[in-house]
């Protein structure tokens, strides 16, 4: 039966849901406490020093008993209150209770009842629960209560307990109540605090035969409490206060965790006294404890014990009159008590439980509130509506309400403004359904939307990790994920610089989301004498990026080095990093890999840019359009020093070269021969397209294009500016700045090669500056272009690898002036003046 | 335990793969062994490899064979190498090691008794003497006596030295800056330790019989410097040695000197009045109950407060159940209400009233003052018991009222529960069960119909103590159609009415059925002669006699009676009988309630004789 017409409305709501549950009471920690009792509006949080397990508040209000793992504090309402309502707008004040409210240093305490002046409390200690008693005193801070009396009981490690304690970890809170024999007079001392004291769901007054029929004549007869306990093991045991020799003693056993124990009326017709206990276990295991006339022969009353069994698992119940709330966590149940009751009273006790629990089952109708999970009845009720407090699992609290159940549930006819108010209800409940409902789609897309994305990065990481099998057949160049480089000069604030634009080419068929980050790393050449710790100098940038779709690319620039910068050639290494944190969000990632770090990091190929990129023209009127008034003293003035220091120092020794003679200033140089006809054929199949002319290419043309080539076309990946490209070489002389303002020079020229065998005719390139470190740099990056692009699929003079023996030599000299191994300035030069004039007398010839 | 011996497994694998290995490659071959020294290095080397790990858990005996054969396997290989210093070293080892296990399972009091022997005379035996007292401590908290015992020498030489040495106490003091500080003062301690041990061992002997012996140990404990209330239990213990040697009157001196020196020493008290009791002293005894009652509704005893705010306190110490035995007592209420009972019983009606309307008062409020019990106290006797108890004390003090709506009560409360019919059957042998256990079904039912037919008598006789005759018969009659509901069953029988021959001594509830119904149809039977209701009046009286041959009043009434129908003959034989029944013990043992009642119309006796003499006369 549905009877989803019911309205919920939140009261109060706390900040996190592991709050605890009466309006005002926080648990410090993650513990919640089930319990739902005295609910005003929020008006304070108290934060305890530890979990807290059950409150009580005394019967006059003033006082409230928390209980805790170190034991039970007591905490007085008035100075809470008074301390926290200078701002009752605000939100509640939050009060630290420290120990010195500890009234009970009892470890180990589940369950609170107060009882008159009588705290009683419920601990488990090793295989015991001991039910302690303490005498209040009405002063607030008094130190400790002084303990009356104790009462043990055997635990039983039934196996009901052990699966769901080991599960959950959590220790189950007992349930405790105070049973009242119904026919209380005014011969009873505390009368009024008594009919106070009923008015809550921990004492109950139950009518006389039957509190005879289970708790014994004495207990009646002195019109005494008695102690009810549902312990965890499924054990109901009551204990008669007051009197001497009483124990605990089982009442009977649910076999299964006891989580609500309630007294009802059931029936309209005693003096308002409730007729049956009722007790639920947390499978759904329900009890109903009543008074059974005994046959007619007999004449006598039993305490008849009727079994049923509801869908559970039960969190939490609550009964009124009539009917038990019960919450399951994903729903709010309603059962109809009388039903259960009747059944069993028309029908034969032979038949077999199956049956009656069929009966119980079928009267419980489902209220459609999710995530209760602690109920309580509201201090005011109206007569039409049944109202009830909740406690969601998020820490709000609601204000449930729905109209009293008719006995009649099969047709029910309301009047049009309540159908309107159910049709509202109705409406409500679906909002409530449908928001948790999205909430789980949000949360199931959401994964979806990362495991598509991980897919992505997955596949991406594959093309780019080099496996044995695929990477050593393809080459940079067929690469589907690659990066290239563009070099260019630029003038910013008077100051040049050399700017590389990276490109990342996406020709993969896979899309870069987020996440990813393009990381280049500059690595110097370990250049200067002075710089020893050449290689610590690398400088990273990372570009983060993402929506690279396939084809597409992604260009960025940064700035390589400055003028004057002599740093190369410079390794410029890319690499692509992906970052789980972008796909996890922070915290989740930091979860995730609290060991390992949350980057994957793949590498992308690595560049080079070496002299020939740097180079800048000297062309005579860039000249004229960037002379300053004071650029050209400086460079004369340098060019000065410079040339008086080469005098002084290397002069003598560093003269050479062919051309140097002619020259008033010692110059350094260096060459390389090609033969004309295999470069013919090269330049020719590299510039075919481009070139009309075709095979015929003069001498003059072949070095004009040779100069070309060497100058414009890019090397190591890395291409050279647009501004070059278009610039048209006129003559075969490029005149030309280093990087740190060294003039340079390279010519191409025919020369007739006199070898061992017949004379060839070859190209010579020759590179002049007066600065060494030029003439070696440009030497170097030459050479290897030449290699790569025209050699290295013919054929080698063997003396190519002497030059390349001695380009190690000099390499080796360098380093070793680098790292500085005890080798002195002078002596480095004169290796290096022997490799130039060995370089000299075997002049490198290319065929 | 049992990855203990898992891992004790492993290394015996390892320990036998080592030799068999060696075997295997010809160690054990002379001819090969010189040429093949490496194996000999590896194999020494992973010996000493295992021997290490064995040594990372404590030396226990059910290793150390497996411990000693590594050594032994370890020390051959290194000696073939000839290192003889490290097998020396080895082996020195190995020794501490088994020394070590065989001390390790020694017990405690030798240990003590070497470590004691080792430290004699050196500077550390104070220390080691202090440590002894802590382990003192724990022996006697967790009650090894016989551990004690055995070190009953040295315990008491550590007494001499801490106490009586003055010349070590200038010792320890004479560097008292140098000294570290002790929390508490060791000489207060054994002092504390002794007395406590001697209050332990005389409670332990005490409930094994040996009462002589533990009177010289006691009394010799009586002069050492203790707290009071540790004074106070040895003087209690003496007397109770002195109760078993049957001298309570000595006895009861030293209880008394208990009480002097500590007042909270109840048991004390609770066992004077156990001593009046059999001395049959009863003044004595309820002024003794009444005491006891006063002192128990007192705040509870603090513990004593030693001099130096000592951290062991006492009753830390005595945890000795048999000691706890001896020192129990009942609870106040139960006190309160044995002393309302002997007053009932020994004709202080007005006192008894009292006492029995406080005993109600406090059974009703809810002050835990009142009900101060602990949770293994002797249980009271039932309550529905004491009400009527309560109810025969107001109608003895003539509050008839007041008698009736205590009877109301129980009626009101227990007449629900009362079956149609019952059967009850011949007791079987059985051990006393405790009757707060629910033990059968009908024997608590049986408890009940008891009750309500006794507040029902009681109320006639109510009736019948204000002449209200028309309600008497009333209530008599109710009681009676209570008690016919009972039948009874013997063995191989079918239920039966009951008969008064039927009676068998020990089957209290039959007798008190038997009891109640005589005493019911007795005083049907006096209030209708009141009412001149003659025939009927003969006859209840005589179905009383039947059920209760030995109440006097129903044989006294049914003379009267056949007096008044005119059958004189008869009614003089009738009080000659009566006359000759003596009344009999038994009637003790039986509830008040159940006594005959004093209260209603009495016939004297005098007359009565008169009237016989006259008729002989005549």
């Amino acid at each position: 039966v549905m009877e989803g017409r019911c309205a919920v409305e939140t009261w109060a709501e706390f900040g996190f849901s592991g709050s605890s549950c009466t309006a005002k009471i926080k648990s410090g920690r993650v513990k919640i406490n089930p319990s739902l009792r005295y609910v005003d509006l929020l008006q304070a949080i108290l934060q305890l020093p530890g979990p807290v397990t059950d409150l009580v508040e005394s019967h006059d209000k003033q006082f409230l008993y928390v209980s805790c793992t170190e034991g039970v504090y007591c905490v007085s309402k008035p100075s809470v209150l008074s301390s926290s309502s200078g701002d009752a707008s605000l939100a509640p004040a939050e009060l630290k209770i420290s120990s010195e409210c500890l009234v009970v240093g009892e470890e180990g305490v589940l369950s609170l009842l107060l009882l008159g002046s009588v705290l009683l409390l419920l601990s488990q200690r090793d295989t015991f629960w001991i039910l302690s008693l303490y005498k209040t005193t009405k002063q607030a801070h008094c130190g400790s209560y002084e303990k009356v009396s104790a009462f043990s009981l055997p635990a039983v490690s039934a196996v009901v307990q052990g699966d769901t304690e080991g599960r959950t970890g959590v220790r189950r809170r007992p349930v405790l109540i105070c049973v009242h024999s119904g026919d209380t007079n005014a011969s009873y001392s505390s009368c009024t605090s008594l009919s106070e004291a009923i008015s809550s769901d921990t004492h109950f007054c139950l009518e006389p035969l039957l509190f005879k029929l289970l708790f014994g004549i004495d207990a009646a007869l002195a019109k005494l409490p008695v102690i009810l306990c549902g312990l965890p093991d499924g054990r109901l045991c009551f204990l008669p206060m007051h009197l001497p020799g009483s124990r605990l003693r089982v009442l009977h056993s649910l076999e299964q965790t006891v989580m609500f124990v309630g007294a009802s009326v059931v029936m309209e017709m005693g003096a308002g006294h409730s007729q049956c206990l009722v007790a639920l276990g947390e499978q759904g295991r329900l009890v109903l404890i009543k008074t059974v006339s005994g046959g007619a022969e007999e004449g006598c009353y039993t305490a008849g014990f009727i079994e049923g069994c509801v869908p559970g698992p039960v969190v939490c119940g609550l009964l009124d009159k009539q009917h038990l709330y019960y919450s399951t966590g994903a729903d709010l149940l309603s059962l109809y008590l009388p039903a259960g009751l009747s059944w069993t009273e028309d029908q034969d006790r032979d038949e077999e439980t199956s049956s009656k629990t069929l009966a119980v089952v079928q009267s419980v109708s489902s209220l459609n509130v999710c995530r209760v999970i602690a109920l309580a009845a509201p201090a005011h009720r109206s007569a039409s509506d049944v109202e009830l407090l909740g406690l969601s699992v998020r820490g709000q609290i609601q204000r449930i309400s729905f109209p009293v159940e008719t006995e009649d549930t099969g047709v029910p006819k309301l009047p049009s403004i309540h159908v309107g108010c159910s049709v509202r209800d109705l409406l409500s409940s679906i909002g409530d359904v449908c928001e948790r409902a999205s909430e789980l789609k949000a949360a199931i897309k959401s994964k979806n939307q990362i495991l598509k994305r991980l897919n992505q990065v997955l596949n991406i990481s594959f093309l780019l990790i080099p496996s044995a099998n695929t990477e050593e057949h393809l080459s940079v160049s067929e690469k589907q994920i690659k990066c290239s480089a563009m070099i260019e000069w630029s003038r910013l604030l008077q100051r040049d610089s050399l700017n590389l634009m990276c490109v990342l080419h996406n020709s993969s068929p896979y899309t870069f989301e987020q996440g990813w980050t393009l990381s280049i790393t500059v690595f110097p050449f370990p250049h200067s004498l002075t710089n020893a710790g050449g290689e610590n100098s690398s400088t990273s940038f990372s570009f983060p990026f993402h929506d690279l779709q396939p084809g597409e690319t992604l260009e960025v620039s940064l700035p390589l080095a400055a003028a004057g910068d002599t740093s190369f050639p410079m390794r410029v290494s890319c690499s692509l990093i992906f970052s789980l944190s972008s796909l996890l969000g922070e915290e989740a990632a930091l979860h995730f890999s609290a060991s390992q770090s949350s980057f994957i990091s793949l590498p992308l190929n690595t560049l080079t840019v070496d002299w020939l990129h740097a180079l800048r023209l000297n062309s005579p009127n860039k000249k004229n359009a960037t002379s300053q008034s004071n650029s050209i003293p400086a460079e004369c003035i340098q060019a000065f020093l410079r040339s008086h220091r080469t005098h002084g120092c290397v002069g003598r020794a560093g003269a050479g070269g062919e051309s140097a003679s002619k020259a008033e200033q010692e110059r350094y140089s260096a060459s390389v021969r090609v033969s004309s006809h295999l470069l013919r054929d090269t330049l020719v199949l590299k510039c075919s397209d481009s070139d009309p002319q075709g095979p015929k290419v003069a001498p003059q043309n072949l070095c004009l294009s040779l100069l070309h080539w060497l100058w414009s076309e890019g090397a190591g990946g890395v291409m050279m500016g647009h501004q070059r490209e278009k610039m048209a070489l006129s003559h075969s002389v490029i005149n030309a700045r280093g990087p740190n303002g060294d003039i340079v020079k390279l010519t191409a020229k025919e020369v007739k090669s006199t070898g061992k065998e017949e004379s060839l005719s070859a190209i010579e390139v020759r590179i002049e500056s007066s600065s060494l470190a030029a003439v070696c740099g440009l030497h170097h990056a030459v050479l290897p272009r030449m290699l790569l692009s025209i050699i290295m699929q013919l054929y080698v003079f063997s003396f190519l690898l002497s030059c390349q023996r001695l380009l190690q030599e000099i390499r080796q000299s360098r380093l070793s002036g680098a790292f500085d191994v005890g080798v002195s300035t002078g002596q480095m030069t004169r290796s290096l003046l022997n490799v130039y004039t060995e370089l000299r007398e075997n002049p490198l010839l290319i065929i | 335990m049992r990855r203990h011996t898992s891992l004790l497994n492993t290394w015996l694998q390892e320990n036998n793969e080592l030799v068999n290995k060696w075997k295997r490659d010809g160690g054990g071959d002379i001819e090969r062994r010189d040429r093949n020294p490496i194996h000999l290095r590896r194999c020494c080397s992973e010996f000493h490899k295992l021997y290490r790990k064995m040594q990372g858990i404590p030396p226990l005996a059910d290793h150390a064979y497996l411990e000693l054969f590594v050594v032994y396997n370890a020390c051959v290989c290194a000696t073939a190498q000839s290192q003889f210093r490290e097998v020396e070293l080895l082996l020195k080892q190995a020794l501490q090691r088994a020394l070590q296990i065989a001390e390790d399972n020694s017990d405690p009091p030798l240990f003590w008794r070497g470590v004691l022997k080792s430290v004699r005379n050196t500077a550390l035996n104070p220390c080691v003497l202090y440590l002894l007292c802590l382990q003192w401590a724990i022996w006697l908290a967790t009650c090894q006596l016989e551990t004690i015992l055995e070190l009953k020498e040295e315990l008491s030489s550590l007494c001499e030295t801490l106490c009586g040495g003055v010349g070590n106490d200038t010792k320890i003091g004479a560097m008292p800056s140098e000294n570290p500080l002790l929390v508490t003062d060791p000489r207060r301690l054994v002092e504390l330790l002794r007395i406590c041990t001697c209050i332990v061992q005389s409670a332990e002997r005490l409930s094994e019989g040996q009462s002589s012996e533990t009177l010289a140990d006691l009394q010799s404990a009586s002069s050492l410097p203790a707290p009071r209330t540790l004074v106070a239990y040895v003087h209690f213990l003496s007397g109770y040695c002195l109760v078993h040697m049957r001298r309570p009157h000595m006895a009861l001196q030293c209880y008394r000197k208990a009480l002097e020196i500590d007042f909270y020493c109840v048991c004390a008290l609770y066992q004077s009045m156990l001593i009046y009791r059999q001395l049959g002293n009863v003044q004595a005894e309820i002024q003794a109950l009444r005491l006891l009652h006063s002192s128990l509704m007192l705040p509870s005893a603090p513990d004593p407060i030693l001099p130096d705010t000592h951290p062991l306190y006492p009753s830390l110490l005595l945890c000795s159940q048999s000691l706890r035995n001896l020192l129990s007592i009942p609870s106040a209420l139960s006190v309160l209400h044995t002393l309302a009972l002997k007053c009932l019983r020994n004709g202080r009606v007005s006192e008894g009233v009292e006492h029995y309307l406080d005993l109600l008062a406090v059974l009703r409020s809810e002050d835990p003052d009142g009900i101060r019990v602990h949770a293994d106290a002797a249980p009271l006797s039932r309550l529905p018991e004491i009400y009527l108890e309560a109810g025969v004390a107001l109608l003895m003090a003539s509050r008839p009222e007041d008698c009736m709506v205590v009877c109301d009560e129980v009626i009101s409360t227990t007449l629900e529960l009362l079956p149609e019919r019952l059967v009850l059957e011949e007791p079987e042998d059985r051990s006393k069960a405790d009757p707060r256990d629910v033990s059968s079904e009908g024997e608590d039912k049986m408890a009940m119909l008891l009750w309500v037919g006794a507040a029902y008598l009681l109320q006639g006789h109510c009736h019948l103590y204000l002449k209200d005759w028309k309600q008497a018969v009333t209530h008599y009659s109710r009681c009676i159609n209570l008690l016919v509901k009972v039948q009874y069953k013997k063995k191989g029988c079918q239920p039966q009415i009951p008969t008064s021959n039927m009676v068998v001594k020990q089957d209290t509830n039959l007798c008190i059925l038997q009891r109640l119904k005589g005493l019911s149809l007795a005083g049907r039977g006096v209030s209708f002669a009141q009412t001149d209701q003659l025939r009927e009046a003969l006859r209840d009286l005589l179905l009383g006699l039947q059920a209760l041959p030995e109440c006097v009043g129903a044989g006294l009434w049914c003379g009267e009676v056949l007096w008044r129908l005119g059958r004189r003959q008869e009614a003089a034989a009738c009080w000659e009988k009566t006359w000759t029944l003596t009344t009999q013990s038994s009637v003790e043992n039986l509830p008040v309630y159940l006594q005959e009642s004093q209260s209603g119309p009495s016939l004297d006796s005098a007359d009565l004789r008169r009237k016989v003499q006259e008729l002989a006369l005549n």
